[in-house]
């Protein structure tokens, strides 16, 4: 139990270190670039005078480390600093954002996980058969291919060939769980990679399970099939996946941007890319603050859970 | 990993777009003239774009910098894996491993297209600078392989032998642990190269490193999507060739490693 807790106490100190990483490489990586937030702002057309005002109310003049303290004591109390654009403050920025964006993750990780597994162990019970093959090939295929493009594919087909589903989320406001038809689309996008790598994993996690002695042993004691496979060889085959999936929230975050300019779906994405396009640097800085912590907290809890699952495996840190 | 055949599904499917971004600047000839947009007339066999272009002299010249920026961008990121992974390998000293390679564990919390888009809201890069943001995106995770393929190689008792017979650090390195780690490089640059692929042309489709109207694959499905009702062509046709690129370079990649690492057969009791 001590060794336990000692790992745990481990992995959260990895965790805040990496927080406290994440917030200083925000803030580092625009502090280094060539010209400052301001010029970057001002763009093609530098107008000096404006370049001084938006200095003036960045307090640009002051020395690096004060301000990054000032920044950060102000992240801590959720206060992400204004937005240059419209002055409205970042975290009014993040809140409008957040919805549908929570919305898309949770809808695709809840169908994500079924899937992936239903097909990984699908796949391994006809380990080399017709259905493996199939499977494998499918997944192995779909991997690699950017969201996007398969994004627009379906939008084609789907939407404007056969007119089944609306082809964007356009005029459904923020709302849009009570336009479920809209919400189609953009999680099966963002469902096609997570799924084919998770289920790569836990079909070679089956396999490698159901092919260990501890399971010929179970075997010979008469214990039945439906519980070695569910009870015992699923657990094990799961520890690799449940870090993927983890790893996976990266893709998501990624796919969540794409899918949201591919679908008109007005999340954090959609908030992101749009400050991107304005340069405005603050509102670009809150969001990859949330997103870093985010995927730092997330794999934090899938590292707890591996380690739950099976405990011999020594997970990171 | 099992799959239906070899080499022969993946070399299919990938030679099309790879073929087309190869040659296509080649074939592509005098630029028309510019018509109306998205239309479907006769004089164009697939219509023409959002500012009135030929769409298959923009698929024939769209190819090429989606292909060339990955590439590149996978040499790159070699550049820094290898000297950076051999050297923290080859060490004895703790303090230089752990100065080199944890910084890279805070790059690896970071999703690579967020790190990319904040960098892109500072500094807007060019193509090459694309490159280079893909690269320094992917190189943690590859510094990462080399290092740990490298350690093994440089813990065998032939180079604790090299180095008692004096050697320099640069045979050691190069000579005997850089070569025997070939094959895992091999087999790592595959699966980079995939993802680097995907990294630049979801990038360009989100309008990073590409001028507006430039022909490349990934900004012609995202500058033509408003046309997607009156002339599909100008999308799918390129929406296309980047899936049948992505998915031909993976099933390659796979059957090269399954080559190199034959499946156990009959392990079920």
């Amino acid at each position: 139990m001590n060794a336990l807790r000692s790992w745990i106490a481990r992995r959260l100190l990895l965790g805040v270190l990496q927080t406290a990483a994440v917030v200083l490489l925000v803030f580092g990586l625009t502090e280094a670039l060539p010209g400052d937030a301001a010029v970057a702002f001002a763009g093609d057309q530098p107008d000096p005078q404006r370049i001084a005002a938006v200095r003036e109310a960045m307090g640009l003049d002051r020395p690096a480390h004060e301000r990054l303290t000032d920044w950060v004591v102000g992240l801590l109390h959720g206060d992400f600093g204004t937005s240059l654009t419209s002055g409205r403050p970042v975290a009014g920025f993040l809140a409008d954002g957040f919805g549908p964006t929570l919305l898309l993750a949770t809808l695709t990780v809840l169908i994500l996980v079924p899937v992936s597994v239903g097909l990984g162990v699908l796949a391994a019970r006809h380990e080399g058969r017709l259905t493996d093959r199939l499977i494998s090939s499918a997944t192995l295929g779909v991997y690699a291919v950017p969201e996007f493009a398969l994004g627009v594919l379906l939008v084609s087909v789907l939407a404007l060939r056969l007119g089944w589903l609306p082809p964007t989320a356009v005029g459904y406001g923020t709302d849009l769980l009570a336009h479920p038809a809209a919400l189609v689309l953009p999680v099966l996008v963002l469902l096609a990679r997570p799924v084919c790598s998770l289920a790569r994993l836990v079909r070679a996690g089956m396999i490698d399970a159901l092919a260990a002695p501890w399971t010929a042993h179970a075997r010979r004691y008469g214990i039945p099939g439906a519980r070695i496979r569910y009870g015992h060889a699923l657990p094990n085959a799961l520890a690799p996946a449940t870090q993927q999936l983890a790893r996976t929230i990266d893709w998501l975050l990624c796919g969540v941007i794409v899918v949201e300019a591919l679908y008109v779906i007005p999340g954090l994405g959609t908030v992101l890319m749009n400050a991107v396009a304005d340069r405005d640097i603050p509102v670009v800085q809150g969001l990859a603050v949330v997103f870093g912590v985010a995927t730092v907290l997330l794999n934090l809890g899938a590292d707890l859970v591996t380690h739950r699952l099976a405990p011999r495996s020594g997970a990171a840190a | 990993m099992k799959r239906l055949g070899g080499y022969g599904p993946g070399a299919a499917v990938v030679a099309v777009p790879l073929g087309i971004a190869l040659a296509g600047p080649l074939l592509v000839g005098e630029p028309t003239a510019r018509a109306a947009s998205f239309t479907l007339d006769a004089g164009h066999r697939l219509g023409t774009d959002f500012v009135g272009r030929d769409v298959v002299q923009q698929v024939l010249l769209g190819g090429r910098p989606v292909v060339l920026v990955a590439l590149a961008a996978t040499v790159l990121v070699y550049l820094v894996a290898l000297p950076v992974g051999l050297a923290c390998a080859l060490t004895h000293r703790r303090w230089l491993e752990e100065v080199l390679m944890r910084p890279l564990d805070v790059l690896l919390a970071v999703p690579s297209l967020l790190m990319i888009l904040l960098v892109a809201a500072a500094f807007p890069p060019g193509k090459a600078g694309l490159a280079l943001l893909v690269a320094f995106v992917s190189a943690p995770d590859a510094t990462r392989i080399v290092r740990a393929a490298a350690a093994e190689a440089a813990s065998r008792p032939a180079v604790e032998a090299l180095r008692m017979q004096g050697e320099s650090w640069w045979r050691l390195a190069v000579g005997y642990v850089g070569r025997s780690i070939l094959r895992t490089l091999a087999a790592d640059a595959g699966i980079r190269l995939t993802g680097v692929l995907y990294l630049v042309a979801t990038a360009a489709f989100l309008g990073i490193g590409v001028a507006p109207d430039a022909a490349d694959w990934a900004v012609m499905v995202d500058r033509n999507r408003t046309g997607l009702i009156v002339q599909p062509w100008a999308v799918v046709v390129p929406a296309l060739l980047i899936v049948a690129l992505t998915m031909g370079g993976n099933l390659l990649v796979d059957a090269a490693m399954e080559r190199r690492t034959p499946v156990r057969k009959g392990r079920r009791t």
